[in-house]
């Protein structure tokens, strides 16, 4: 999937249609939106708490390295076993790898944005080894097919009547659209059957602490505990700037980021694991795996982007853009939706695939309002907007009639006789002050392109006419 | 080179000196712990049950489970039930006690009907309870059954998250969870619905010690 300006342009114009996807999508942001603001309200000097957050997250990524290998030694000594890996295929190679030395054939999985950015459901299913999404959200889009449409809340596109279609063609079972509880009911039977029969879970990661080489992870349903104890393996994907040095620091980060993103001041289970079950232990895996994930973060530390790694998925900026309530996840092309898409799309998977993006934005600056680390989002899309143009990522055609124009513009005199040659040449196609233009090389899409005037300003000015009308006064 | 190297090098080749900012610390004061963490935890859809002290908290723990029409309980071996033989004091269930009886502990979760435990910790303004992993701390125990039935005493009470981890000591174990309610979800078109995977109810006796 990709995202360049006529399709971002159309996925949105289908979205704005979608007058159900619009009601969903008003109803789950605003939801978002007022739960965040009240319950960052609560805290005690927040807004220096968000200070102090952003200058946590900027000092760890100056020195990711020492970080990331403080985290390794420790995790390493807690019986974890740590990989790397530099690019997405790397990663499920890896994940791949050690459910095959297993011979695992089923695997749950809790909700990770890091495992969608990779593909790793596809790698598996090819191998034959079947990805079960657990997370209830995660679970209706992929019995749908569906990529995610909030970072959150992945099924906010789906209605209960769809969901319902879809869980009695799963089960077999009739339920009712208007039963919300019965269908949650389903699902917690048929996944815990899951569960109990995987041999390997899949998880991501929310937080990687350098201090004890631990993990966190946060979730309301329970599924992402159920993953990480069940079965005899268990395998994280997390991305390498997911790092807190200190245990200080995750607290923050965690006071920070269930309030930011549903509104809770902690989400209902923050699970902590440090290595596999100790011999001691009644249960919990036997052994647990992290697999960093480069895939295009590493570069950018150094560079004016280095800011987006600051980033911890809370979604609070879909919430607030004005784009984002209106075109909805999809249009994004990618896993990640909305401003912090916007921005990570182009960066980690391609400005030339992801061009329409960086323009998928008023600059308004609402998201970087709302950002728990104050990200500088409407900067950044500036930055990349600017790329396209140095990099010539735009169709040749978009840019030759961009440097044309730059260069008309640039004198009096070749503006003056290019109007001009423009005034005749659109005489066919004028139509009052509207140009007719076939669809395809209309700009203006469902508007209409305006004519040039008869007259230019300058030469209505020129001729002394607006002196006269006004001493007529 | 190896994918570690190749990455560390280029993260390395942009190091820079850094400031970390000093610690930040607990805001909070509140006047009564246990009384945030009852609001907290309430208004979260958990229950809480006070009780005046341990044998009281027992006898709240009778009644639960009475009420429940209980038959299979899951017990954590840990501080505050560890000295208390619960197949004696409870003869009317069957009992698992994580790390003592014998059979398969997971079979066994799948089908009991609450699971029993202490906890290490429980923050006020969260209403959150920490249970962790251990020898005689079951994991299942306290996920598996659809009710979670945990002991605490007001003395583990700390006002929050920030308080919680700076008075942290030693290397964790396997597993730690903060629970502040019971499992539930919204992705149905945002409706909020209770006991989706984990615990459908979540019940803590808080007693004075």
């Amino acid at each position: 999937m990709t995202a360049t300006m006529h399709e971002f342009r159309h996925s949105a114009f289908v979205a704005i249609e979608d007058i159900q996807l619009q009601s969903a999508l008003e109803g789950a942001t605003h939801k978002f939106g007022t739960g965040r603001t009240d319950a960052l309200a609560e805290v005690p000097e927040v807004e220096a708490m968000r200070d102090h957050f952003k200058k946590v997250r900027a000092a760890t990524l100056s020195q990711l390295a020492h970080h990331l290998e403080t985290f390794e030694k420790n995790a390493t000594a807690a019986g974890t076993q740590v990989h790397w890996a530099a690019t997405g295929d790397d990663a499920c190679r890896i994940v791949l790898d050690i459910a095959q030395k297993h011979g695992v054939k089923l695997v749950t999985k809790s909700k990770s944005m890091a495992t969608e950015e990779i593909h790793l459901n596809q790698v598996l299913s090819k191998a034959g080894i079947e990805p079960v999404e657990t997370d209830l959200g995660e679970w209706i889009i992929q019995l749908a097919g569906d990529p995610p449409s909030h970072i959150i809340a992945p099924a906010i596109h789906k209605t209960r009547h769809q969901i319902a279609e879809m869980f009695t063609k799963e089960t077999g079972q009739q339920v009712s659209a208007d039963d919300i509880p019965g269908l949650t009911e389903l699902a917690r039977q048929v996944l815990r059957q899951k569960f109990l029969a995987a041999g390997m879970g899949i998880s991501g990661g929310n937080i990687m602490v350098a201090e004890t080489g631990s993990l966190v992870l946060v979730m309301n349903e329970g599924n992402g505990r159920l993953v990480t104890s069940t079965p005899p393996v268990h395998v994280a994907v997390v991305g390498l700037e997911k790092l807190a040095p200190t245990w200080d620091d995750a607290a923050v980060w965690l006071s920070l980021l269930a309030r930011s993103s549903t509104g809770q001041a902690l989400t209902i289970y923050t699970n902590i694991i440090t290595g596999p079950a100790r011999p001691t232990d009644p249960d919990g895996p036997q052994e647990v795996h992290i697999v960093i994930l480069d895939n295009g973060r590493s570069k950018l530390i150094g560079t004016k982007y280095e800011e987006v790694l600051q980033c911890i998925r809370c979604g609070a900026c879909l919430n607030a853009c004005p784009v984002y309530r209106e075109a909805g996840g999809h249009a994004y092309g990618n896993p990640y939706s909305g401003p912090i898409g916007a921005v990570i799309a182009p960066l980690l998977f391609g400005l030339d695939k992801y061009s329409g993006l960086p323009h998928a934005s008023s600059l308004c600056g609402a998201c970087k309002d709302v950002c728990p680390a104050r990200i500088d989002l409407p900067r950044m899309l500036l930055e990349l907007r600017a790329d396209e143009v140095e990099q010539r990522v735009l169709p040749w055609w978009e840019s030759m009639s961009e440097r044309a124009a730059a260069f008309g513009l640039a004198s009096p005199g070749l503006f003056k006789y290019g109007t001009a040659v423009i005034r005749q040449l659109q005489r066919p196609l004028a139509k009052g002050d509207k140009l007719n233009l076939p669809g395809k090389l209309n700009p203006g899409q469902s508007r209409k392109t305006p004519a040039l005037a008869k007259r230019s300003f300058h030469d209505i000015w020129q001729s002394g006419e607006l002196d006269n009308k006004n001493g007529g006064e | 080179m190896s994918a570690r190297d190749q990455i560390l090098n280029q993260l390395r080749s942009n190091e820079r000196p850094a400031e970390h900012p000093e610690p930040w610390r607990s805001r909070r004061n509140f006047p009564d712990l246990a009384e945030r963490f009852t609001q907290t935890l309430t208004a979260g859809k958990g229950e809480v049950i006070r009780a005046a002290n341990f044998e009281a908290a027992l006898n709240e723990i009778d009644t639960i489970l009475h009420e429940l029409q209980a038959k299979r309980v899951a017990v954590n071996d840990t501080a505050p039930l560890d000295g208390l033989d619960v197949t004696k004091r409870w003869p009317d269930f069957e009992w698992f006690v994580a790390g003592k009886s014998e059979g398969d502990i997971k079979s066994f979760c799948a089908g009991a009907d609450v699971g029993l435990s202490g906890a290490d910790a429980a923050l006020a303004e969260t209403g959150s309870v920490v249970v962790s992993s251990g020898p005689g701390k079951s994991r299942l125990a306290t996920l598996l059954p659809p009710v979670h039935l945990a002991i605490v005493p007001t003395s583990i009470l700390t006002s929050d998250i920030l308080t919680w981890t700076a008075a942290r000591q030693g290397q964790p174990g396997a597993n730690r969870v903060l629970v502040s309610g019971p499992s539930k979800t919204a992705d149905i078109e945002q409706v909020l619905a209770i006991g989706v995977h984990g615990p459908k109810r979540f019940i803590v006796v808080l007693y004075d010690d």
